[in-house]
């Protein structure tokens, strides 16, 4: 009986397989495997930084932290001062530039909100976040 | 010549009078048994088929869960509700019904496990097992279903062992 | 076999079931701040229930607009206390979750996380904030939707423009329902305006903005 419920349990786990695999496949751009944003939206800093001028980098950590230190030429916009500091942003703002937010780190959840409050309210398109945030600039920087 | 009926795959041979006057309950217990295969596999394939349209939200909810790393949600997310389906319908269509039956009980005992102990990590998460339908319910009544669930799959279970067994092809 | 199932069943749901010494009131806490407040506070009361004293190795947040602080660095046996978590709310809108992760030498629940939901209530919802077009575009009216949020209820709805080079006109399309049709002067320049929009009988401000940007509009 236990081979018999052992060989009934592996055939169900192999077809389940099959489906499974094919929604995998069907659904890679849209879930990344390596941290929860959709792939399209998360960059790394290389990638970012390839863009050059084409891109605006955004600062979302507190102001405190900003001042301190932050990606040389990025603008401070975070939720604290959203109303304050978004005119500013869009005054260096064009449709055919990239829109690159950071935070503190890989954990902080603050650039995501603010890539979501750009692309929602904003309805900015291009508007990605930086995977590892400044530590993971930190690191390239040379 | 007297027709003698064979005794059914689940029940031990009994005298003949007897078996003719318990024939009633035995239909009866069978029909009920039934009936359970059908809701629990049912409930199952819901399930399953909840979480087969939205597998991005339902990898969140693994994740909310802060028990395995991000990867494993997402190809977890992927591969249970098919297998939840799957096995569903294995007790419904009562083929593969062993591996089916003993599969969905083991999920449900982990999950149950997991769903307490991030209770008591003081973990604020929706289920994520009927996805989105269910992130309403409150904690007990999560476990009273679930609780439910396992209750029903080891009833299940129990009917299946040896000396009581059900036979079916695959 | 059947007592085997049940007796493995009970055990597991026992041990995690198994209360830690510093026992919490709550680890969820949803907050309901008024449109006027600047910070939603919660307070996550505990009690040490064991024998021995529990100590605060960290309490940390999950974000910098999160401050959370202990009552008391050690907690006696028996002794309860609070630990206060004071979200600065800024311009944020909608449902706010934030994390609390506080850790002890108690060895049976070292690490416990208390969660901060706030609702932030939204008098307003703005469709999109910010109309732009490009250089040399036709200067046409482009609309932004305005609605009354949740639990809210708005009659009459003042907009203006920071600069007379965009033009406003503000007309309500249902219940709670506004549209705002922005039109710019001209496009050859670049030119940008705040539009300050104020339901009536409410102090509180809300903004949009319109640009006229410096390469071609996305068509």
């Amino acid at each position: 009986m236990r081979s018999s419920l052992v060989r009934q349990a592996l055939i169900l786990a192999a077809l389940a397989l099959v489906p499974g695999l094919g929604q995998a496949i069907y659904f890679r751009d849209r879930v990344s495997w390596r941290s929860p944003i959709p792939a399209s939206e998360m960059v790394t800093v290389t990638q970012a930084r390839a863009w050059g001028e084409n891109a605006i980098w955004i600062d979302a950590r507190p102001d405190e932290e900003f001042a301190r230190d932050h990606v040389p030429g990025a603008l401070s916009l975070n939720e604290d001062r959203w109303n304050e500091l978004l005119p500013q942003f869009l005054a260096a703002w064009s449709p055919e530039k990239k829109v690159v937010v950071y935070c503190g780190s890989e954990g902080c959840n603050a650039s995501r909100e603010v890539a979501r409050r750009l692309r929602k309210e904003a309805q900015l398109p291009n508007v990605f976040v930086i995977e590892g945030g400044w530590e993971e600039w930190l690191k390239t920087r040379k | 010549m007297k027709r003698t009926l064979e005794p059914g795959p689940h029940l031990s041979p009994l005298p003949e009078g007897e078996e003719n006057a318990q024939r009633p309950v035995r239909v009866a217990s069978r029909i009920v048994w039934r009936i359970v295969d059908v809701i629990i596999g049912g409930i199952f394939i819901y399930a399953g088929a909840i979480k087969v349209l939205d597998p991005v939200q339902f990898a969140t909810d693994i994740d909310n869960y802060k028990i395995l790393p991000w990867t494993i949600s997402v190809g977890l997310a992927f591969y249970l509700p098919w297998l939840e389906m799957f096995c569903g319908l294995a007790l419904i269509l009562r083929r593969l019904y062993l591996g089916g039956l003993s599969i969905l009980t083991a999920l449900v005992a982990v999950f149950l496990v997991a769903t307490i102990a991030a209770k008591v990590r003081g973990l604020d998460i929706t289920c994520g097992c009927f996805g989105h339908a269910s992130q309403n319910w409150n904690f007990p009544t999560h476990l009273a279903l679930d609780l439910a669930i396992l209750g029903a799959l080891l009833a299940l279970s129990v009917r299946v062992l040896p000396g009581n067994r059900l036979q079916n092809a695959v | 076999m059947r007592t085997q199932i049940f007796a493995v069943t009970l055990s597991i749901v026992i041990c995690v079931t198994a209360h830690a010494e510093l026992k919490w009131e709550e680890t969820a806490v949803e907050l309901h701040p008024a449109p006027s407040d600047k910070e939603a506070v919660g307070h996550f009361k505990y009690q040490n229930t064991g024998s021995k004293p529990v100590r605060f190795k960290s309490v940390h947040t999950s974000c910098g607009c999160t401050a959370a602080q202990s009552q008391k660095e050690e907690v006696p046996p028996g002794e309860k206390g609070e630990i206060t978590a004071t979200f600065k709310i800024g311009d944020r809108t909608g449902t706010q979750v934030k994390t609390v992760t506080v850790q002890t030498d108690d060895p049976t629940n070292v690490t416990t996380v208390l969660t901060l939901k706030a609702v932030i209530p939204q008098e307003l919802e703005i469709n999109p904030t910010f109309v732009f077009w490009g250089k040399g575009e036709a200067p046409n009216a482009k609309t932004i939707v305005v609605h009354a949020g949740k639990d809210f209820s708005v009659k009459q709805l003042k907009v203006a423009s920071s600069t007379p080079d965009f033009q406003t006109k503000v007309e309500q399309t249902g219940k709670d329902q506004f549209k705002i049709d922005v039109q710019p002067r001209e496009t050859d320049r670049i030119i940008a305006a705040t539009l300050t929009i104020q339901p009536e009988d409410s102090s509180k401000t809300f903004y949009a903005t319109a640009r006229v940007t410096n390469a071609p509009a996305i068509q």
